[in-house]
């Protein structure tokens, strides 16, 4: 017997049935965007920039690309799908059904953590990719699998849990957009993705800290490149303890009604 | 043997707008219930704290003994809700949409598409199961609620204006799958203002407005609170009307060639009143009684004549992508 309810099966299923048949719109434009930066910032203007060590600068931003795309489309998928819902009312299915409130949080958050994960995984490729077919350049490695998994696992979920809040916030399209532009990505650009923390004076290292998008770059790229400025082990668990709190969270909400019910 | 539907005191407050005020109302298993009042009288806000889509201030509500929010759970695995507005999942073709509904209530795999197919047959758009909802006509949308309702084999289905702006023969189809349903034991919550349709369907009617419980009671017996309308054609029509010493005449008008009485259970008050005709001299040559209409005791209960009667037609045309 399963631990888990067939109700929340189907929910889980139907949430990745709903990104994953359009690939045009959920896979395609990631994909293109980062083999973009990639070809800008890591082959054009890679060679110019020194981030120290024997790091190349297409190695050093690769991870920080992948939490970008990763948390992004956790945070999206989960915001969307929910607004969405609630804006053409068909998520009464989903409330009228003889789900826990708790089955229907964790079923957005793991379908949307699973796209994230997929992202993370595109994007890595076409890092793979890039630097082998440049004869130059050194085929990317993991120095610590485990805690890429880890990483991974564990930002999109924390995303996924922002991304339902953010679904059940939402009063129209232009709240999504807000919330991806004026939030989601000015903390990923200040966040260590394309220059190393120790670049920064003390003071807006120190500032930096308070950024969540730190730990998860530092976390990633010491998961990839074994150097990190944040200890992972301490990161890890920040994020972890931060996706519990967030995911009760949204079950709390979702037994309130908020955005659901009048 | 509990309710099927039972509350006491239900309350909904929106800031000082009192939506429901104190409705407590019992709907036995397998009866065919209508919740009968004119918009904004609290019949959708009754139904959706049932469901779940609306919280409830005060009171209690229960759906086959389970309270609807400490149980809700149990209480919603018993119902099949079609509403009003068109909620259907834009992204999946009908059959899956189905599927999913079904899946959440715990039937999966080929029991799912078996259910899925036999509600879209029942509802008569089986061969539209691989068509997204908004590429269907507005009556095949219609159809399509009834069919998601359905797909759980729910015990209670509560349809919310099930025959709002269908056409005739599509209102009939409706009318004649929910009455084979409640044959076989499913019990039925119907809200309507087309008084036929309260008046040929429900078991038990009550009527509201303004968020209150104004009456519950057969149709039957709601019409017989009513007056009939006894109308005599006369041989020589008198210019004024003739005295009759009969205390249950309510009024007599002279309209052309008619006397027109009107008058509680119009049956028996019409022997007497020809016999009292007779004895003044005048002829009767035809007679007609007309029962009173539940519209007519729904607009004395209400004092509106917003409830309709079923209109004749509809435009089909599909409404396209939203």
């Amino acid at each position: 017997m399963s631990v888990v309810s067939a109700g929340w099966r189907t929910l889980v299923h139907r949430e990745i049935l709903r990104f994953v048949r359009r690939p045009r719109n959920t896979f395609l434009p990631p994909a293109i965007t980062n083999a973009l930066y990639l070809i800008v910032f890591g082959v054009i203007l890679g060679g110019r920039i020194d981030v120290g060590g024997d790091v190349t600068y297409i190695h050093f931003i690769l991870p920080g690309l992948v939490v970008l795309g990763a948390v992004s489309d956790a945070f999206q998928n989960a915001s969307f799908s929910i607004f969405h819902g609630r804006w053409n009312e068909y998520i009464h299915e989903v409330q009228t059904a003889p789900l826990s409130y708790t089955e229907m949080v964790i079923a957005y958050v793991v379908a949307s953590a699973l796209r994230g994960t997929l992202i993370a995984v595109l994007i890595t490729g076409v890092g793979v990719l890039f630097t082998n077919l440049i004869p130059s350049m050194t085929p990317v490695e993991f120095a610590h699998p485990v805690y890429v998994v880890a990483f991974v696992f564990v930002i999109t979920l924390l995303f996924a849990g922002f991304g339902v809040i953010g679904g059940l916030w939402a009063r129209d399209f232009d709240h999504l957009t807000v919330m991806n532009q004026f939030i989601i990505r000015p903390l990923v650009f200040f966040g260590a993705v394309f220059y190393p923390l120790s670049t920064l004076s003390q003071f807006w290292q120190s500032v930096s800290l308070l950024n969540p998008m730190v730990y998860m770059v530092e976390g990633v790229r010491f998961a990839f490149l074994d150097i990190s400025d944040i200890s992972p082990v301490v990161s890890l668990a920040v994020l972890a303890g931060a996706t519990v709190v967030v995911v009760a969270i949204d079950v709390w909400l979702f037994k309130r009604g908020f955005g659901l019910t009048d | 043997m509990s309710l099927a539907i039972s509350t006491t005191d239900l309350e909904k407050s929106y800031g000082s707008v009192r939506a429901l005020d104190g409705i407590s109302l019992a709907v036995e298993q397998g009866e065919f219930f209508g919740l009968l009042g004119p918009n904004g009288a609290g019949k959708t806000t009754f139904i959706n704290i049932l469901v779940g889509l609306v919280r409830k201030s005060d009171g209690e509500a229960s759906v086959f003994g389970h309270d609807v929010e400490s149980e809700y759970r149990a209480a919603r695995d018993r119902i099949g809700l079609a509403p009003q507005e068109f909620n259907v999942d834009r992204f999946f073709p009908i059959r899956e949409v189905l599927t999913h509904k079904a899946g959440y209530h715990g039937i999966t795999g080929e029991e799912a598409k078996a259910r899925a197919d036999r509600a879209l047959r029942t509802v008569g758009i089986y061969d539209k199961r691989n068509t997204r909802f908004d590429w269907l006509s507005g009556g095949m949308k219609r159809r399509f609620m009834l069919a998601r309702a359905l797909v759980s084999d729910p015990d209670l289905l509560i349809l919310d204006e099930p025959t709002a702006g269908v056409d005739v023969e599509l209102r009939h189809d409706l009318w004649e799958i929910i009455t084979e349903l409640n044959d076989d034991g499913t019990t039925i919550l119907l809200t309507t203002h087309y008084i036929e349709e309260a008046e040929r369907l429900c078991d038990t009617v009550a009527i509201m407005d303004q968020g209150e419980k104004l009456t519950v009671a057969s149709p039957e017996s709601l019409m017989a609170r009513g007056n009939d309308t006894i109308r005599l054609r006369l041989e020589s029509p008198p210019t004024r009307p003739p005295k009759i010493d009969d205390e249950r005449i309510q009024e007599m008008t002279i309209e052309g060639e008619s006397l027109v009485v009107t008058a509680p259970t119009g049956g028996e008050v019409a022997p007497a009143l020809v016999r009292s005709l007779d004895r003044q001299g005048h002829t009767v040559v035809d007679m007609d009684i007309s029962r009173t209409s539940l519209e007519e005791v729904f607009v004395s209960l209400t004092g509106t004549d917003e409830a309709e009667t079923a209109p004749e037609t509809e435009p089909a045309a599909p409404e396209g992508m939203l």
